[in-house]
């Protein structure tokens, strides 16, 4: 089920990318980020509205906790540097490799308070089956 | 190198910012942690924005040639991030990461398929090597957790 939900998110993903992109090229890559932002946070009030979720602000969080979103406007800054140099496929093939080579180590160390999921040698032919697939589909 | 880089680090920020918007959500609970993601995203690319002194085309407000839908794609995100927060914690970073790339890749054929009516075959393959690797390795997970 967890399974099925993430390939899900990752349909989501496909669907926003085609959205923003058509967003971004009637008004640029900064503006469109900001509309996106707009949007997105008067959708976040009307669901805690709607759900009467309480907004209290917790305190004794580290200030790094709420640091994702800036994150996620970085990762849009940088996407968007490398895409105008090197192209769509290389970037997102590149993007793709941080991902894989971060969450393999952050799951081996239990990082961030996730899981230990220590990484197995056998695992080794699947990560030459998914390399291999990445770079069928970066080079055709 | 500068841009391989940063590719590469662009990769990186998508994974640590799933996991901290996790651990915030865990405390805070899935909602309001969504929604101060909004609002520091909001104030940085506010800030970018201003850095970038990319005008803001007014005229294009008032054009027609902007389908409605164009500006839901916040909308979409929204639900990416509450999803995200969910299942996070529940599953390994990385089987996450390719299973969220396996989504993406086939409705993005699909997608492509409906809009500019062409399929690429080099993706579909990719795909499927793709898929058939991460099968394998979920393969052996299972087979460790019957033994």
């Amino acid at each position: 089920m967890n399974n099925l939900l993430s390939a899900f998110i990752g349909a989501l993903i496909a669907v926003m990318i085609m959205i923003n992109g058509t967003l971004s090229n009637a008004f640029g890559n900064y503006t469109s980020t900001v509309i996106i932002h707009i949007i997105g946070l008067l959708s976040m009030i009307f669901v805690l509205l709607l759900s009467r979720s309480n907004l209290k602000i917790v305190k004794g969080i580290p200030l790094y906790f709420y640091s994702a979103g800036a994150i996620g406007v970085f990762t849009v800054l940088f996407n968007n540097l490398s895409f105008s140099k090197l192209g769509v496929s290389i970037t997102l093939a590149l993007g793709l490799l941080g991902q894989s080579l971060s969450s393999i180590i952050i799951d081996h160390f239990g990082l961030m308070g996730m899981k230990v999921i220590k990484f197995q040698k056998r695992k080794l032919f699947g990560l030459i089956l998914i390399t291999l697939g990445i770079l069928v589909m970066t080079i055709f | 190198m500068f841009y391989i880089s940063i590719s590469v680090i662009a990769g990186v920020s998508v994974v640590v910012s799933r996991i901290i918007n996790s651990n915030l959500a865990k405390i805070i609970g899935i909602f309001q942690g969504t929604f101060f993601n909004y609002v520091i995203g909001l104030v940085f690319s506010l800030m970018f924005l201003f850095i970038s002194k990319e005008t803001i085309q007014i005229s294009n407000l008032q054009s027609k040639s902007i389908p409605l839908w164009a500006y839901l794609g916040g909308l979409v995100g929204v639900l990416v991030i509450v999803l995200s927060s969910y299942v996070t914690p529940k599953i390994s970073a990385f089987y996450l990461t390719l299973l969220i790339f396996i989504g993406q890749l086939f409705f993005g054929i699909i997608i492509d398929f409906f809009t500019l009516e062409k399929l690429s075959l080099g993706k579909i393959i990719g795909g499927i090597l793709v898929l058939s690797g991460l099968a394998y390795n979920l393969m052996l997970d299972k087979k460790q957790e019957l033994t």
